[in-house]
């Protein structure tokens, strides 16, 4: 989830020859870090801010991270997913390998966490796997639920890592309480009765589960890929949508290249202050856009400025025009602004 | 899409960063290149400095990103200098590959039959540099950060046309009076 966090460390992490105990260690830090910074409060997004502030190393990973972010927050809760996460993932990958004959069942915590659309989901794996458990893991996963509920966002971050879980017959051999905390940081795919167990179906399914959690941040991302279901479905959304985004950019600039007889936009001489004034106003309300209007400069010709114009407006371009009507007015009105018939 | 202030905020940034951008890779490019320009021409010059300024946005570690900016490079170099045959190869290049896209689209509708493979075939040629992106985990990943800057340029672009608009309403009335 923190781009910030994990980039540092996830150069680090790459090669295979990582011993597990190391890894082990990083992962506890991150968690260490992670329940620090989100035990104050989960749901406030400037902290959320902030705290991407304070660990985000440059600006590309600050934008990552806050994109991350927005499909984090954007989705409500569901499954998180960071861009930058790449190396880490990959290196856990190829960790199943090792893994197929392991047992992890705390790693069931996380399916419990994920919410709506995941929940079904969730509850249907803990459903099948209460036949496989003993006692005593169950009392553990319920003590790491009732920890873990705490730190929600956090552990979303974390379960990138930890996309299903893993058990096989052997596994009932190699449970034990030490051994699962350290197995936290493999992915861990279920296997399910009937299925083959061998290394390459788990990580093949490994790598379709991760697919279809890209999905699902892509149907937050395009908007009305909610309904459709299966891969070449929402394939269809996301091309449509793309199409649709460049289609609009070519009519855009058609319209501005009509507009502007000379290659100009109507936006020279604009300092930085008034763009981040201005930018910074989330309220689109008309009274708002009327008392900033004096505010800001015109040059000669009486070309406005783009800070007059929220960037919020909605798709239509005829919905704002009352607006600029207003506005335009009010141009006319004040004096300083050096309209001359 | 964004139900939240700071993703607002951090997004409004984005857009702020955008159009500076676009400003002076517009200044630069109308410096650089010959006027009269019809309208075409200027639609042309428009585009090209808002993809570059918008790859440059992001100027990251994308596929997406670079490959625009290397493809706005090639561009403006034949614009400026002007080279009728480079032109010439380029649209050549350019009309094959669009209709690359519309047979892929004609030949029936993408039935769920046709399956992924078409589909992800046709998103490698809607994203650019798509082609050179192998693994379909990480071209997932692509299309999904050039939607949110896409998104952004659109946004700018609206509002600056907006603008314009509005500014066009203010000299007309100027010049009837």
């Amino acid at each position: 989830m923190l781009e910030g966090l994990v980039s540092q460390e996830s150069l680090s992490l790459n090669s295979m020859d990582m011993s597990v105990l190391e890894r082990l260690k990083w992962v506890q830090q991150q968690q260490q870090q992670l329940q620090q910074v989100v035990s104050q409060s989960i749901n406030n997004s400037p902290e959320l801010l902030q705290i991407l502030q304070f660990h985000g190393s440059n600006n590309d990973e600050f934008l990552q991270s806050s994109f991350s972010q927005f499909q984090m927050l954007g989705s409500g809760f569901g499954p998180n997913y960071n861009m930058g996460f790449g190396p880490p993932l990959e290196a856990l990958d190829e960790c199943i390998s090792r893994t197929s004959s392991c047992h992890m069942e705390p790693v069931d915590t996380m399916e419990v966490l994920l919410k709506t659309g995941e929940e079904n989901r969730a509850i249907a794996l803990k459903n099948k796997r209460k036949p496989e458990v003993k006692k005593r893991e169950e009392e553990k996963t319920e003590k790491k639920i009732k920890v873990e509920a705490e730190t929600e966002s956090s552990m979303k971050g974390k379960s990138n890592m930890r996309n299903t879980e893993a058990s096989s017959d052997t596994s009932k051999e190699t449970s034990k309480g030490a051994s699962e905390i350290q197995k936290l940081d493999y992915i861990h795919v279920r296997a399910r009765r009937g299925q083959a167990t061998d290394r390459h179906s788990l990580a093949e399914r490994a790598r379709r589960e991760k697919i279809s959690k890209k999905m699902k941040y892509l149907q937050d991302i395009v908007p009305g890929c909610n309904k459709v279901t299966g891969k070449a479905g929402m394939l269809d959304e996301i091309i449509n949508y793309v199409q649709c985004l460049q289609r609009q950019v070519e009519f855009l600039s058609m319209k501005l290249a009509v507009l502007n007889p000379e290659l100009e936009l109507a936006v020279e001489d604009i300092s930085v202050k008034q763009f981040q004034a201005y930018f910074t106003n989330v309220t689109a309300s008309k009274q708002s856009i009327m008392v900033d209007v004096p505010l800001f400069p015109l040059d000669q010709q009486g070309s406005l400025d783009l800070s007059a114009i929220n960037p919020n407006q909605p798709t239509s371009i005829e919905a704002p025009s009352a607006s600029w009507e207003t506005q335009s007015q009010s141009l006319y009105n004040t004096s300083s602004l050096g309209f001359h018939y | 899409m964004f139900y939240d202030e700071a993703m607002m905020n951090t997004y409004n940034m984005v857009k702020q960063r955008f159009i500076k951008k676009w400003i002076n890779t517009l200044h630069m490019l109308d410096s650089s290149i010959e006027h009269p320009l019809n309208v075409t021409e200027r639609k042309n010059a428009i585009r090209l400095s808002s993809d570059l300024a918008i790859a440059a946005t992001r100027s990251g570690s994308t596929v997406w990103s670079r490959t625009l900016i290397s493809r706005s490079g090639n561009k403006t170099t034949n614009l400026t200098t002007n080279k009728p045959m480079a032109r010439r190869i380029l649209k050549k290049a350019r009309n094959r590959m669009k209709n690359r896209c519309s047979t892929l689209r004609r030949n029936g509708n993408f039935t769920a039959k046709v399956g992924v493979r078409k589909r992800t075939e046709l998103l490698k040629s809607l994203v650019p540099g798509g082609e050179l992106i192998d693994d379909k985990d990480y071209l997932i990943r692509e299309t999904l950060d050039y939607i949110v800057y896409l998104r952004a340029q659109v946004d700018v672009m609206r509002t600056v046309a907006a603008v314009d608009l509005v500014t066009g309403n203010l000299t007309n009335d100027r010049t009837n009076k």
